[in-house]
């Protein structure tokens, strides 16, 4: 008798052949027009500041693999993700100290001591840039960091001019432009064209839900409209908040974060919509400039308890016949 | 293997593979040298057993290893038994394995088969029919059975056994639900036949449900839903509903039986090799895989997978020498170089699972209780129990964990609770 060693596991024995590293690969993917068109326009301090967000990103989820004596779990990309879009958050003059507390703290307090992948209940990224805008604000001004620029447009941001100076700054910003990227911003989230194209990808290959991003824009769009009716002279258009600040690269890139978001369709759309309800409020009333930071961290709280919101499974909750 | 579709905005759809039009015919294997039965029985080796090594068998002959026995199995053949082992089964369950040589000089020693008049005696002598008619469920006075239902559709992906059989077999199919009719006294009994396949119009006894093309519908569960107006609870069997699933083949075997006054032992089996083509076979229950491999010159190699049911529901077997038994279907044999990855990823929280689960179970909730052993918890909030093992969420999961491995030991680890309490 030959005595052949066969593979034995359980049913399924078949995959869809989808893994993390394609998720993430193709997460980069739809992010790299937004990237390219922020080095086009910053200029290679730009291209420095990603290129060192996501090298120190996956340094230090290494560093934590080995500290922890874990198998290196750098190679399914998750680490690169979050210092790519931590980079592309960023004005495109921040020094190198900035970045590597800030991936620290995305990486290390954001996911690594939460379990790692998976397990962070709040966007790695996201925690990372607020824990950077609390300590160091000043760093954040999107009109002194490119005071050294010329550019050949408007060179205020957005959402700090609609903040000190109302609703009518807005005007100074045609729609296009802010769509295009004519406008100064973090390196990755001025070219609105490019995130939503990169957006509409994802969501086609299935690695973004289109409920969070929909319900998300929704979310902004139904806010801002209802604060401008009710006073255009003092808050801006729907569109205007739409197409500046991080809106758009949360709108695809940040909400559809699956380890922090919810996975019921219910619970995705009323996600989604409090998250864009929240930041409009956050601009609108509160005391940030851009709120999409604290906000999208505030609704990561709310999406356990959303997702309980869920269709009785088979046979659940009936009485035995 | 179905991989995912470039643009995947939905949930993938897996459907069932129909019955070509014109079916060919099986090929038959020829009966091997050595025959092997499993006996789901261990050996206790302080009784005095009923069968030895060395002793003659007849064809048709009951085997069982104490008085008391209820466990069974039938010898396809004559000869003698050669060896009597010990095998263990998915969850180390141990059984008994009886190696039978086969001896075809022996052919004459049949005795007539007294064909059984009531469920009971049906229960004690065709138990091991091809297709494993579950006449135990039928003969259990707990359950009452008020509805039959004849799965001619094949509830697992890329095979075709029970649709060619309940299709080739019509009239068999028929005089078997008539005998089966008139040994339980069930008014009900259904034919389930996939929607579009040739010769629906061969059945005029029975009542025919048309399953859809898409993959989980022909699951037990599935058709009460869909057909049966009759929810499964969570962690109940059709039994308990009064609904019994038989497969085509057995209702088959069992008219063939009546008709023949002897048992018959051929079972019917698709064989998909590596290269993904399907054979349609014959064999004797008992008869090693390796027997067939080597007959349809399929070649093994180590870490290959050999799949004992479908892709989605099966089980893998650890030796190729493991036999045909009543209720083989399907066997797939998959190559090493194809071989999905098992990662130990935890859950990302994508929601595929959740996306196409047929049952609504909150997938990434429960397979966070089951990598830490909280069984009843997993019942409790991740609705472990509702779950029909169907494989979906294996199928689709990004991190690529084993949920269905996960899941199936979660209810075999929450039945031994429950039993302690």
């Amino acid at each position: 008798m030959n005595n052949t060693k066969l593979t034995v596991s359980h049913a399924p024995f078949w995959h869809d052949g989808d893994s993390v590293f394609q998720k993430n690969l193709n997460y980069m993917l739809a992010l790299l027009p937004a990237a390219l068109f922020g080095i086009m326009q910053f200029g290679a301090p730009a291209l420095g500041v990603m290129a060192l967000s996501l090298s120190f990103a996956m340094f230090w989820e290494l560093v934590i693999n080995l500290v922890s004596k874990k198998t290196a779990t750098i190679g399914d990309l998750e680490a690169a993700v979050i210092g790519l879009l931590f980079g592309m958050m960023l004005p495109a003059v921040t020094p190198w100290w900035l970045i590597l507390v800030g991936t620290f703290v995305a990486v290390f307090i954001g996911k690594m001591i939460f379990g790692g992948i998976g397990s962070s209940p709040f966007n790695p990224t996201l925690l990372g840039m607020a824990v950077l805008m609390m300590s160091w604000n000043m760093f954040f001004d999107f009109n002194t960091a490119y005071v050294d620029y010329d550019f050949a447009f408007t060179a205020l941001a957005p959402l700090t001019a609609v903040k000190t100076q109302g609703a009518a700054a807005a005007d100074f910003f045609a729609l296009g432009d802010l769509f295009l990227g004519r406008e100064v911003g973090a390196i990755g989230a001025v070219f609105g064209l490019g995130l939503v194209l990169g957006g509409i990808y994802l969501i086609l290959r299935g690695y973004a839900r289109w409920e969070l991003s929909v319900s998300f824009i929704a979310g902004i769009l139904v806010t801002a409209f209802l604060f401008h009716a009710a006073s255009p002279d003092a808050y801006a258009g729907p569109m205007f908040h739409l197409l500046s600040g991080y809106t758009l690269l949360a709108a695809f890139f940040l909400i559809t974060e699956s380890a922090s978001s919810p996975v019921n369709r219910i619970p995705m759309l009323l996600y989604g919509f409090l998250g864009g309800f929240m930041i409009i409020l956050m601009r609108n009333v509160g005391d940030y400039a851009d709120g999409t930071i604290l906000a999208i961290l505030l609704v990561n709280v709310v999406s356990p308890l959303l997702d309980n919101i869920r269709p009785n499974a088979l046979g659940k909750g009936m009485n035995n016949a | 293997m179905i991989k995912r579709s470039f643009f995947a905005l939905s949930k993938p759809r897996l459907t069932y593979d129909l019955l070509e039009p014109d079916p060919e015919g099986p090929q038959t294997i020829p009966v091997p040298d050595l025959i092997t039965l499993l006996l789901t029985q261990a050996i206790d080796n302080t009784r005095p057993a009923l069968i030895k090594p060395g002793d003659p068998v007849k064809k048709g002959q009951k085997l069982a290893l104490y008085e008391d026995s209820t466990a069974y199995v039938v010898s396809p053949v004559a000869g003698t038994i050669k060896s009597i082992d010990t095998y263990p089964d998915d969850f180390g369950e141990i059984g008994t394995s009886i190696i039978i040589a086969h001896d075809p000089e022996k052919i004459s020693e049949i005795a007539p088969l007294e064909l059984p008049e009531d469920i009971l005696s049906a229960d004690l002598h065709l138990q091991k029919l091809p297709g494993a008619p579950p006449f135990d469920i039928l003969a259990d006075e707990n359950f009452k059975i008020r509805t039959i239902v004849i799965t001619g559709a094949d509830t697992d992906l890329l095979t075709s056994t029970s649709q060619y059989v309940s299709t080739t077999h019509a009239r068999e199919l028929e005089e078997g639900a008539a005998i089966l009719k008139r040994l339980t006294g069930t008014a009900r009994i259904c034919l389930t036949l996939p929607e579009g396949i040739n010769g629906q119009d061969r059945f005029s006894s029975l009542q025919v449900l048309k399953t859809s093309s898409v993959y989980p519908d022909t699951l037990p569960a599935m058709i009460m839903k869909d057909h049966l107006d009759t929810v499964l609870p969570a962690g109940k069997t059709p039994e308990d509903m009064g609904i019994c699933f038989i497969r085509a083949e057995a209702v088959v075997s069992l008219a063939k039986t009546y008709e023949k006054k002897a048992l018959v032992f051929e079972k019917h089996i698709t064989l998909v090799d590596k290269a993904g083509f399907r054979h349609r076979i014959k064999a004797v229950i008992g008869t090693p895989l390796s027997h067939i491999f080597s007959q349809l010159d399929i070649q093994i190699n180590d870490q290959d997978r050999i799949i004992i049911g479908g892709p989605l529901q099966g089980s893998a077997t650890f030796t190729t020498h493991h036999p045909v038994t009543p209720d083989t279907d399907t066997v797939v044999v998959q190559d090493r170089e194809i071989l999905p990855k098992i990662s130990d990823t935890p859950c990302i929280n994508c929601g595929k699972c959740i996306q196409i689960c047929p049952a609504s179970i909150p997938v990434n909730m429960l397979v966070r209780f089951l990598e830490v052993d909280q069984f009843e918890e997993a019942a409790d909030k991740g609705d472990l129990e509702a779950c029909i093992e169907c494989g979906l969420c294996g199928f689709v999961c990004t991190s690529q964990i084993a949920l269905g491995q996960y899941i199936r030991l979660g209810k075999h680890e929450l039945h031994k609770l429950r039993a302690e309490v």
